[in-house]
C-alpha cells in the first residue's frame, strides 16, 4: 500500500456525510488489518521500510481527514478543486524527505494510543521507537570525524560499531570514555537537520490553496510550532542544555535518573551521555511485574512529568522509548530533544489554566480567551466552553477519586480518546501553539499509564509538585 | 645530455604542483598548458613530453590521489563487515584524498570522465575508472556475491559514482555532510540493485 492507494481511497466527488472521526477510525482499521495480515519480509531492511511505511500511512490517514475537514463546508465546485489540490499536495508531501520522518513520528504517537489501534499493530509500531534506518560504521566514523576531527575509535577508549537503539533521526552507540565510564553516544544522520526549514516551506506552499476559514491562522501557528520544535530536536547543543536543566530538577530520593551530558564528547550532531542500563516499557511488562512495581514506576512517570511542567519545561514527547525501567526500581529519562521551554507568555497562560483547574473554575472564559483567542461574544464560545469543561473534567477524574486512581480503567481512557476524537471532528482546533505538544504529552502520558495499569495517588503527587 | 629518472620525476612533480596552484587560483577553464609550463619553469614543448594535454595533467592528479586511497583500502579498508560499508569507505576515502583539488575537480572531471562505464582506455580518465571498477568488483566478490557483474550493474554503479562525485565537488554543507548522506543512500541503492539486475 502506498500513498497512491491512500489517495485512491479518497472519494472522488462528495465528501461522505459519514466522514467523521468514526469513519476515519474504521477506514484506518481496515488499512491496518490488511497490512498486519501481510507476511513479514525476510530482510531486515525491507522489514524496516515496511514498518516505517505503515506508520507513515497511519499518520497520512489522519492528516488526510484533518485537512479535508478544513473545507468540508465549502461548495461542491470549490471542494472538487480543493480535492485536486489535496491530491497533488499529498503526492508531493510524500516526497518531502524530512517530513516523512516527521509523520513517522506522528505514527509513533498513534501507536502509543492503544484505544485507537488494534493491539498487534500497536505492538509492531512500538518497535519504531527503538529501530531506525541503520547507519553503518564507516558513515558513523565520518560523522564523528566531522564533529571532533578524529575518528570514534580515537575519541573514545572503546566504541561499539553496532548501534543499540534508534534516536531522533539517528542512532545510539555504546562507548567507553578514556576514564572508563560507559556512555551512550547519540549520532545524527548527516544533513537531515538542514532540510527541515526547506521541507516546511514546501509544505506551506503546497497547503496554500487549501487555506480556508477562520482556523487557518491557528493551524499555521501550529505548523510553525512543530517546525520550531523539530529544529530544536535535531539541535544536540539544545538537547544537552535541556538535559542539564532537567537533571537539576531531580534529587536522589526521587528515584528518577537523568543522565549526565559529557560536553567534551558532544557537539552539534553527536551527544554523549551516561549509559543507563534498563528495560523499555514492553520488555518491562514482559517480566510480569507486580502491581506494586507498576504503581511505583507509574508514580515516578507522573512525578517526572509534573516536576518538569511546573518548572515550565514540559517533557513534550513522553513516548515509551524515552523511559527506562531500572532493575533497582528507579526510572530513567533518556531523551530531552523534545522539551518545551516556556517564555513569559506561555508561563502566564500555564499558570492561569492551572488556577482554573485547581482553584477557580470560573476562570474558564478567561482561559479560552487567552488560549483559543476567542472574545466573550464569539459565536464559537459556547462550544469551546463545553470542550474546555469536558477536558478539565476528564483530566481531573484521577483527582476527584479518593486514594490511588486506576489508570488501567478502560472507561477513563476511552472517555479521553472520545474527547480527542470529538474535538478533532468538530474542528475545535483553535489554541495557542504551546498546546500542540502539551495535548500530545497529556495523551501520551495517559496511554503509558494505561498500558502500565498503574494505580497512582495523584492527589499526593499534585500536593507535592504543584507550587503554592 | 641524458636526463636521469630522478630528474624526470622531479620535473613531472614540478608540473603537477604548478598545475594544482594554477587550477586552484585561476580555475580549470582559465588555466593553460603554457601557463603551467611557465609556472613550472620549463619550456612548453618540454611539458608536452610529460603530458599531452591539460586533461592528462588533471587525470594524473586524480589518478595519483585515488591510487593512494585504493592502496590504503586494499591494505585494510574492507573492515566494516558489510558490502555497503566497505564500498562507502572506498568511495569516501578517494574523495577525501581529492579534497585539496575540490575547487577545480568538477570541470576537469567533466572532461576526463566518460559517463559510460565502457571497458576501453582511450581518454585520460578511463584508466582511473577501470581501476576503480576492478576494486568495486573485488569488494563485491570479497563479500561473497559470486560471478561477474553484469554490464547494467556496472553502469548503475558508475552513474551513481559520478553523481556523488559531481555533487561532492560543489557541496558547501558543513563537512560535506550532504555528500555523506547521498553516498550512503547511493551505495545502498546499488547494493540492493545487485540482487535484482
Amino acid at each position: 500500500m502506498d500513498v497512491g492507494e491512500l489517495l485512491a481511497a479518497l472519494p472522488e466527488d462528495e465528501f461522505p456525510s459519514t466522514a467523521n472521526a468514526e469513519w476515519a477510525r474504521l477506514r484506518l482499521r481496515e488499512i491496518l488489518v490488511d497490512l498486519a495480515q501481510r507476511p513479514t519480509p525476510a530482510s531486515s531492511l525491507h522489514r524496516f521500510w515496511t514498518v516505517s511505511e505503515l506508520s507513515g500511512q497511519i499518520a497520512l490517514a489522519y492528516l488526510t481527514i484533518w485537512i479535508r475537514q478544513w473545507f468540508s463546508d465549502a461548495g461542491a465546485g470549490k471542494r472538487r478543486m480543493m480535492e485536486t489540490n489535496l491530491r497533488v499536495a499529498l503526492k508531493l508531501f510524500h516526497r518531502l524527505s524530512y517530513l516523512r520522518g516527521a509523520i513517522t513520528k506522528l505514527g509513533q504517537a498513534a501507536a502509543n494510543l492503544p484505544g485507537l489501534l488494534p493491539q498487534q499493530v500497536a505492538d509492531t509500531l512500538d518497535r519504531l521507537h527503538f529501530d531506525a534506518p541503520p547507519m553503518h560504521y564507516p558513515l558513523i566514523r565520518e560523522v564523528v570525524r566531522n564533529e571532533f576531527q578524529k575518528g570514534a575509535q580515537e575519541v573514545f577508549a572503546g566504541f561499539e560499531t553496532e548501534a543499540f537503539a534508534a534516536a531522533s533521526l539517528g542512532q545510539v552507540h555504546r562507548a567507553r570514555l578514556k576514564s572508563g565510564e560507559p556512555v551512550a553516544v547519540k549520532i545524527q544522520y548527516p544533513g537531515i537537520a538542514r532540510t527541515i526549514d526547506a521541507d516546511f516551506r514546501n509544505l506551506s506552499a503546497l497547503l496554500l490553496p487549501l487555506r480556508l476559514g477562520k482556523d487557518w491562522e491557528s493551524a499555521k501557528s501550529h505548523f510553525e510550532e512543530i517546525r520550531r520544535m523539530l529544529n530544536q530536536e535535531v539541535d544536540y547543543h539544545q538537547e544537552a542544555e535541556s538535559t542539564r536543566l532537567a537533571r537539576e530538577l531531580f534529587r536522589p530520593e526521587d528515584g528518577i535518573v537523568v543522565p549526565r551530558v559529557h560536553a567534551a564528547y558532544s557537539g552539534k550532531r553527536v551527544l554523549t551521555t551516561d549509559f543507563i542500563e534498563g528495560l523499555h516499557l514492553p520488555a518491562y511488562l514482559a517480566t510480569n511485574p507486580t502491581q506494586a512495581s507498576r504503581n511505583a514506576f507509574g508514580t515516578k512517570i507522573l512525578v517526572a512529568w509534573n516536576r518538569m511542567y511546573y518548572a515550565f519545561m514540559p517533557y513534550a514527547d513522553p513516548n515509551p522509548g524515552n523511559y527506562l525501567f531500572l532493575s533497582d526500581g528507579r526510572l530513567g529519562l533518556i531523551d530531552f530533544g523534545c522539551v518545551q521551554h516556556y517564555g513569559p507568555e506561555e508561563r502566564e497562560i500555564a499558570t492561569l489554566a492551572d488556577r482554573m483547574s485547581f482553584e477557580d473554575p470560573s476562570l474558564v472564559r478567561e482561559v479560552i480567551r487567552r488560549v483559543c483567542g476567542l472574545s466573550a461574544d464569539d459565536p464559537a464560545m459556547p462550544e469551546y466552553l463545553q470542550m474546555m469543561e469536558a477536558s478539565r473534567d476528564w483530566m481531573m477524574e484521577p483527582l476527584r477519586h479518593s486514594g490511588p486512581f486506576d489508570f488501567g480503567d478502560e472507561g477513563h481512557f476511552q472517555r479521553g480518546m472520545a474527547l480527542l476524537a470529538d474535538n478533532a471532528r468538530k474542528r475545535r482546533t483553535r489554541a495557542h501553539p504551546m498546546y500542540v505538544y502539551w495535548n500530545r504529552s497529556i495523551y501520551s502520558i495517559q496511554a503509558m499509564l494505561y498500558r502500565l495499569r498503574a494505580q497512582i495517588d495523584v492527589h499526593e503527587i499534585i500536593r507535592r509538585e504543584r507550587p503554592l | 645530455m641524458r636526463i636521469t629518472g630522478e630528474a624526470k620525476n622531479e620535473t613531472r612533480q614540478r608540473i603537477l604542483e604548478a598545475a594544482i596552484t594554477l587550477f586552484a587560483a585561476d580555475g580549470w577553464h582559465n588555466t593553460t598548458t603554457r601557463g603551467i609550463a611557465v609556472a613550472a619553469k620549463i619550456a612548453t614543448g618540454t611539458l608536452f613530453n610529460y603530458f599531452p594535454t591539460k586533461e592528462a595533467i588533471a587525470a594524473t592528479l586524480v589518478a595519483d590521489a585515488l591510487q593512494r586511497a585504493n592502496e590504503e583500502f586494499r591494505a585494510g579498508g574492507r573492515d566494516s563487515g558489510s558490502l555497503e560499508g566497505d564500498l562507502f569507505t572506498l568511495v569516501w576515502s578517494g574523495l577525501s584524498n581529492l579534497r585539496e583539488f575540490r575547487k577545480f575537480i568538477a570541470p576537469a572531471c567533466e572532461t576526463i570522465f566518460s559517463p559510460l562505464a565502457r571497458p576501453s582506455t582511450v581518454s585520460p580518465g578511463d584508466a582511473i575508472r577501470v581501476d576503480h571498477l576492478e576494486l568495486v568488483d573485488e569488494t563485491i566478490t570479497f563479500h561473497g556475491l559470486p560471478g561477474t557483474r553484469s554490464a547494467l550493474a556496472i553502469q548503475i554503479y558508475w552513474t551513481l559514482y559520478l553523481g556523488v562525485f559531481a555533487f561532492w565537488a560543489a557541496d558547501e554543507s558543513p563537512g560535506q555532510e550532504d555528500t555523506l548522506a547521498l553516498l550512503h543512500q547511493s551505495i545502498k541503492l546499488f547494493v540492493e540493485s545487485l540482487t535484482e539486475v
